[in-house]
């Protein structure tokens, strides 16, 4: 067993498989990782604030921002975790494979780790898919690994914070690639040879390192070779040639690694951020598509509104207590209009900027005698959906931008954009912009 | 060191039994054995099935270019490498996109088309950077390979 892993971590040792390499791709993980975490608290919050909570409402955009970073930067863990992990996949084979309960405990937080964080990515880019293959809730699931993830990150750099420190820069690198190397000469002068493997490949741990090279050194000789399918297998390894130039292979790693995040960055994001757009050509959405120029998430048809609902007896209901209003769409109409610039922005990272008109939702509050920091309940003529029922809490009642909206881009919003009348408020998520109203209830 | 070590580990494991409380409250025994089951699956695919693969790609692409340029088997391998990661993300888009979409706004593009025209442009800038890289090292080799000027005999080398 000893032999095979120190065999195996042989044969997948290559020039990029060093800590420096994991230090430098970890840093860029890490800091994914982080991003996510925070703009994925934050859209969660949005959803589902607790009492006390109050968000911005300015910059309007900010939403769109952080749910598009939250998108992105996701996307770009795919390349980064990949690269990674390719860095430390030689520790997998590491001997003894494990030392005591701590090393256990380390370990297997580790393969928490690792596997927490490729089901997030996946099933969150699963999710902008819309295809959910799997036999669990997907935001309850996204939410409880987000915690498992980043205290498995805190615990992995809380162990490694040594090795982290060592190979921080180029030049600590440098330092400590050369002192392993000295280790490994020193400890084992009479075979120098493994000096210069050890310093192409620095190990992620100078002790372990020694024994692997001692064990490379050694090689074949020092135990029986190998029988069978193994044997064969080693030998037709060892019949590889070695690779010709370390440095060349290593620039060529983080060259891919660099390439891959850039393209799958670049030629997604074009659904969250504008400039990107002409460049979008994998995203799952695209700007300016869909009715009035406007994607969509769920149509009417999909939210079983009939044109009975939205037919000319349809009236808005606002009510305050005992105060109530009925307000029929000729007579939002015939209210003060406002026009703002808004985006949708979908939990799922696209977004669309729009021209909106509409009543402003606070003269709509005022008109039944609501006080100044009222929230409102706003209610959809959706039959069903989580999100049939709406909390809107003050900041966004009394904000001058948040409307009723009557038209978009200029025309008399679609049925599928919510017709008769929607909601569109600064910096929420599109599930939280109601289609179809069917009543507003000071709360 | 010591305490920034101890601090990060004991606020990493309240993260995990924070994960694992809002597991537990939110899904129910069958759904957090998936989620177990998913996590395993994912472990076991890239270290069971694609590290490996990516090491014997690397092994035979050796074998096979003993007589090719070292650099220029690293920038086909880098080449490859972006297709495979682009198509790591694209394949299951087009798949999604068979199984039917919400409305027209959804999975918009025709990925297949796209992926396979990525594909080409990929292999048409690898070859380029081959070469532009082969042509490099004729230009210096033919540079070495001219007698040193006896005005600066240092020069050149």
């Amino acid at each position: 067993m000893q032999r095979l892993l120190s065999d195996l971590r042989r044969v997948v040792g290559a020039p990029a498989r060093n800590p420096r390499s994991a230090v430098v791709l970890g840093r860029l993980l890490g800091i994914a990782f982080l991003v996510c975490f925070g703009t994925g608290l934050y859209s969660h919050f949005l959803q589902e604030p607790l009492p006390w909570m109050r968000f911005p409402t300015q910059p309007t955009q900010l939403y769109q921002f952080t749910q598009g970073l939250h998108i992105t930067a996701g996307i770009a863990c795919f390349p980064l975790i990949l690269g990674k992990l390719y860095a430390v996949f030689p520790e997998l084979f590491q001997t003894p494979p494990l030392k005591g309960v701590v090393h256990l405990l380390e370990r297997a937080s580790i393969a928490i780790f690792v596997g927490a964080s490729l089901v997030q990515i996946t099933i969150g880019l699963l999710n902008t898919y819309q295809w959910y293959p799997w036999p669990f809730g997907f935001r309850e699931v996204h939410f409880a690994l987000s915690f498992v993830i980043i205290g498995s990150l805190a615990i992995h750099i809380g162990v490694k914070l040594p090795i982290i420190s060592r190979y921080w820069t180029k030049n600590r690198a440098r330092m400590a690639e050369r002192a392993d190397a000295a280790d490994v000469t020193a400890a084992d002068a009479d075979a120098p040879a493994s000096a210069t493997d050890a310093a192409d490949a620095p190990a992620f741990d100078a002790k372990a390192g020694v024994a692997a090279s001692r064990a490379s050194a050694s090689g074949p000789a020092a135990h029986r070779p190998a029988r069978g399918l193994t044997g064969r297998l080693l030998r037709w390894i060892d019949g590889t040639p070695a690779v010709a130039e370390p440095g060349v292979d290593r620039r060529g790693f983080f060259a891919l690694i660099g390439v891959a995040t850039a393209a799958v960055v670049g030629l997604t994001a074009g659904q969250s951020f504008a400039f990107l757009s002409p460049v979008n050509a994998f995203a799952p959405r695209a700007k300016d598509i869909g009715p009035q120029g406007v994607p969509i998430n769920r149509t009417a048809a999909a939210a079983q509104i009939t044109a009975e609902d939205v037919g000319p007896s349809w009236v808005l209901s606002v009510t305050n207590g005992d105060r109530m209003l009925g307000l029929t769409r000729d007579q939002l109409l015939a209210m003060p209009q406002s026009e703002v610039d808004l985006p949708i922005s979908c939990v799922e990272g696209w977004s669309q900027l729009a021209h909106w008109k509409g009543v402003r939702i606070r003269d709509l509050a005022a008109a039944v005698g609501a006080a100044t920091g009222a929230a409102l309940t706003v209610t959809s003529l959706e039959k069903e959906g989580g999100y049939r029922i709406m909390q809107m809490g003050p900041e966004y009642v009394s904000d001058p931008t948040t409307l009723v909206a009557l038209e978009l881009n200029g025309e008399t919003l679609d049925i599928d954009h919510g017709y008769p009348a929607r909601i569109i408020a600064p910096g929420r998520p599109g599930v939280l912009q109601t289609k179809w109203l069917t009543s507003l209830e000071v709360s | 060191m010591r305490a920034t070590r101890g601090i990060l580990i004991a606020v990493g494991v309240l993260g995990l039994v924070l994960g694992a409380v809002v597991l537990l409250l939110k899904q129910d025994p069958m759904q957090i054995v998936g989620v177990g089951l998913w996590v395993l699956a994912a472990i076991v695919l890239h270290d069971g099935i694609l590290s490996p693969l990516v090491v014997l790609v690397a092994l035979l692409v050796r074998r096979a270019g003993r007589r090719i340029p070292f650099a220029v088997l690293v920038i086909v391998q880098v080449g490859v490498g972006l297709g495979a990661i682009l198509s790591l993300l694209v394949v299951p888009e087009i798949y999604a996109k068979t199984l039917g979409v919400a409305n027209p706004t959804v999975l918009p593009f025709d990925y297949g088309l796209r992926l396979a025209l990525s594909w080409l442009v990929i292999a048409a800038l690898t070859a380029l950077a081959c070469v532009a890289y082969l042509a490099r090292i004729r230009r210096s080799r033919a540079g070495a390979a001219l007698p040193a000027r006896p005005a600066s005999p240092t020069s050149g080398s």
